[in-house]
């Protein structure tokens, strides 16, 4: 059934949906920093996957954002590349002042 | 051959759209250039103090922000870059509020000492390119831009979270900060995505029109994809303004960092993420004025009664005119006839616009009819448009209420367990922002019924942001200032300091009855304004949710008044306690003028307050259409 339906937007929003909520997951659950960050990319990528389905004018006759879609996306891509370098960055000299990037150990600081 | 002239036109229009757009893009292009140049520097050299190249840019930003234009009427609204900003008087308002908060921020550092030559360059191009951000936080009119915009305000702040090396508690505040702003962004790009997927476009005032149109018709599903998505795209902003739940970051970043950062994070953050707030709000609960067409349907249906009715002198219109330009009176009087009946004279108009020979004095009444008419058309969509956006403008007006309420409460209460200054004034931004969100639902409660309720709450934001710079510029430049002379930040370490340093003490009071809101300090005329704007709104509209946040921001206001209290009482009745003083740079003339200066503005901005209050009137004159 599955093989031979129509794919639609929602198939699209269905895997970003999905792409979204392994990265919060990730993000709440995982205690090394660098699994943390790995969980933000995953909740940008599972925005990205929407804005370029909705961006399809295949998918989306209709009302489809268009271009707006992939360039949005293209955007969203080099924004978490530089996030990721700075986070990286930041990740670094916490090490070289802990010695870990276990982030519960981050406990110093409690608001 | 068709589509080549197609291209060459579109390519000119977007060159006379940049040409245009640029000019009144001239304070961001000058941080860029700054930030360019420092970088370059950076790799020449490390022993220059570039503070004196620095200060030079932040003026010109200051400068070709152009304040003053606000005092000489209001700035017409017009999109830029293909309508990806917005240029209004907000977005000129909150610029120079910026450019101005950074040309006192790069002096206080100065003296304060804190990026020393070394670290000059890449401290300086960090915060100018956090400014670059919040500049386009304000005048952000596409949701991208919304987006790239808060991440460019944002990515630079954490490095400057950890902007000292080798300190423990600074690079545990930049990883909090980051990873907190990383998740708050995802989730706020998701909504994002959402949202636009659902309206089709990214173009705030055009998301508003299709959202008129889909919203009475919208069903369950999609409403609660509205409502899901709106809460993610608080979650972001909420993050940036440190509102309550999601406010973690604060007390802690403010911790870990230094006194400078916090003054920066504090108010040039919280300035700019509220004039987002107010764009957001605004734009997604009305359809601008000059976004509303005259629908083609209408026209077409128009142009048709129109043929039938006179065809024959539609075409003798446009056969005469071509012929014979001496035929223009009679022509005038054709045109005349036709929509004298019908008040939708639009298309009529249009045409005899563009016919070169329209000049004629009859001509011009028609086309002042003509236009009055078409004005009133689009009048009646708009409010058509803004009544079918009434449910949107509840559900935001209610979520920042609630937001609100909840910040400033829990801002407040928390602050009495502080034993740490910069901490303390951690929640005390926390409880502001929550007083700052407060005007924005009186705003959206009045907005699209009562134009003038709706001014006065959104300039009554401005007015305290105008304030609030100061206050806590001033807060945290004393605190960086006894930093460097007790070399603590613990409050107890401040005890009998009204002793060795009593003119700090006093400034230092000072704000802080004005961070309350006694009068007459200015901190007092930002609440009243805010908290007038809330009464009004309340006899309004008779909304509970405004009377509940009446109440709620005048306990806020007594409860807030005795940790301020605690602090003034430790430094003025405490034992002083010479041997915790183990900073090395005393409080010099420098120091002291500095602080006398921010002093200033909060005890005598009353004097001159007719001028902040024009100020902000006019800055959201054109805002709310």
């Amino acid at each position: 059934m599955l093989l031979i339906g129509t794919v639609s937007v929602s198939w699209y929003l269905a895997v970003g949906a999905v792409l979204f909520v392994l990265g919060a997951v990730c993000m709440a659950t995982k205690r090394n920093l660098l699994g943390v960050l790995m969980g933000v990319e995953l909740v940008l990528n599972g925005a990205n996957m929407n804005f370029i389905a909705f961006g399809s004018k295949v998918l989306r006759p209709e009302g489809s954002l268009g271009l707006d879609g992939q360039l949005i996306a293209l955007f969203v891509i080099v924004l978490a590349a530089a996030e990721a370098a700075v986070a990286l960055a930041i990740a670094l000299n916490f090490y070289n002042n802990h010695n870990t990037v276990d982030v519960d150990r981050a406990n110093e600081l409690n608001g | 051959m068709e589509p080549t002239t197609d291209f060459y036109q579109l390519i000119d229009a977007l060159k006379a759209d940049s040409a245009n757009s640029l000019g009144l893009f001239m304070p961001e292009v000058t941080l860029c250039v700054f930030i360019a140049l420092f970088l370059a520097v950076r790799l020449i050299t490390t022993k220059l103090d570039l503070f004196w190249v620095a200060l030079a840019g932040a003026v010109v930003g200051l400068i070709s922000s152009n304040p003053l234009q606000l005092c000489s009427g209001a700035v017409e609204s017009e999109e830029m870059f293909t309508g990806l900003l917005v240029h209004d008087g907000l977005t000129v308002a909150v610029r120079s509020i910026l450019m101005l908060f950074l040309v006192l921020f790069l002096i206080f550092t100065k003296i304060s000492g804190v990026p020393d030559k070394e670290d000059g360059a890449d401290v300086y191009s960090l915060i100018f390119g956090s400014t670059l951000g919040m500049c386009l936080m304000t005048s952000a009119n596409h949701l991208l831009i919304v987006f790239l915009a808060i991440e460019m305000a944002g990515v630079p702040s954490y490095v400057l979270a950890g902007l000292i090396k080798g300190r423990k508690r600074g690079s545990e505040a930049a990883l909090k900060y980051a990873i907190y702003g990383a998740g708050a962004a995802g989730v706020m790009l998701y909504g994002i995505s959402l949202l636009v997927g659902l309206a089709g476009t990214a173009h705030l005032p055009t998301m508003a029109l299709q959202l008129a149109e889909i919203i009475p018709a919208a069903g369950l599903g999609e409403q609660a994809v509205l409502c899901l998505a709106a809460v993610m795209i608080a979650v972001g902003i909420a993050f940036k303004l440190s509102a309550v739940p999601f406010h973690f970051w604060a007390p802690d970043v403010f911790h870990g960092a230094c006194a400078e950062v916090n003054a920066f994070l504090s108010v040039a953050s919280k300035a700019a993420a509220l004039a987002l707030l107010l764009r957001l709000a605004v734009g997604l609960g009305s359809v601008p004025l000059n976004e509303v067409e005259i629908p083609q349907i209408l026209e077409v249906q128009h142009e048709s009664i129109m043929s039938e009715a006179a065809p024959t002198q539609l075409v003798s219109l446009e056969d005469q005119v071509a012929d014979d330009k001496s035929a223009e009176p009679a022509v005038v009087e054709e045109t005349a006839d036709a929509p004298a009946n019908d008040t939708e004279a639009e298309p009529a108009a249009d045409d005899s616009d563009e016919e070169p020979v329209a000049e004629g004095a009859a001509e011009e009444t028609i086309d002042d009819e003509a236009q009055a008419a078409a004005l009133a058309t689009r009048l009646a969509i708009k409010q058509a448009h803004d009544e079918a956006l009434s449910p949107v403008r509840n559900f935001i007006g209610l979520l920042i209420a609630f937001f609100a309420v909840v910040t400033a409460t829990f801002g407040n209460l928390a602050a009495y367990g502080q034993t740490n200054i910069k901490r303390l004034l951690a929640y005390s931004t926390i409880a502001h922002a929550g007083y700052m969100m407060m005007s924005i639902a009186p705003l959206m409660m009045t907005l699209g019924t009562d134009h003038a309720g709706a001014e006065q709450a959104a300039s009554a934001l401005i007015q305290y942001i105008v304030v609030y710079v100061f206050l806590n510029l001033g807060a945290f430049s004393i605190i960086a200032f006894l930093r460097n002379y007790v070399g603590s930040e613990e409050i107890e370490d401040y005890s009998g300091m009204v002793k060795s340093r009593p003119s700090l003490v006093i400034c230092l009071a000072l704000i802080f009855f004005s961070l309350v809101g006694l009068p007459p300090l200015s901190g007092f005329l930002g609440k009243f304004a805010i908290f007038a704007s809330l009464a009004d709104g309340y006899s309004d509209t008779g909304s509970m949710a405004l009377l509940i946040l009446l109440l709620a921001g005048g306990i806020n206001t007594a409860i807030s008044l005795f940790y301020y209290l605690g602090v003034i009482k430790t430094m003025i009745m405490g034992e002083p306690n010479e041997e915790h003083h183990l900073g090395d740079r005393p409080v010099g003339d420098m120091e002291m003028t500095y602080v006398i200066l921010i002093t200033i503005p909060t005890v005598f901005l009353i004097v001159c307050w007719q001028w902040v209050a024009g100020f902000a009137d006019e800055a959201v004159k054109n805002f709310i259409s």
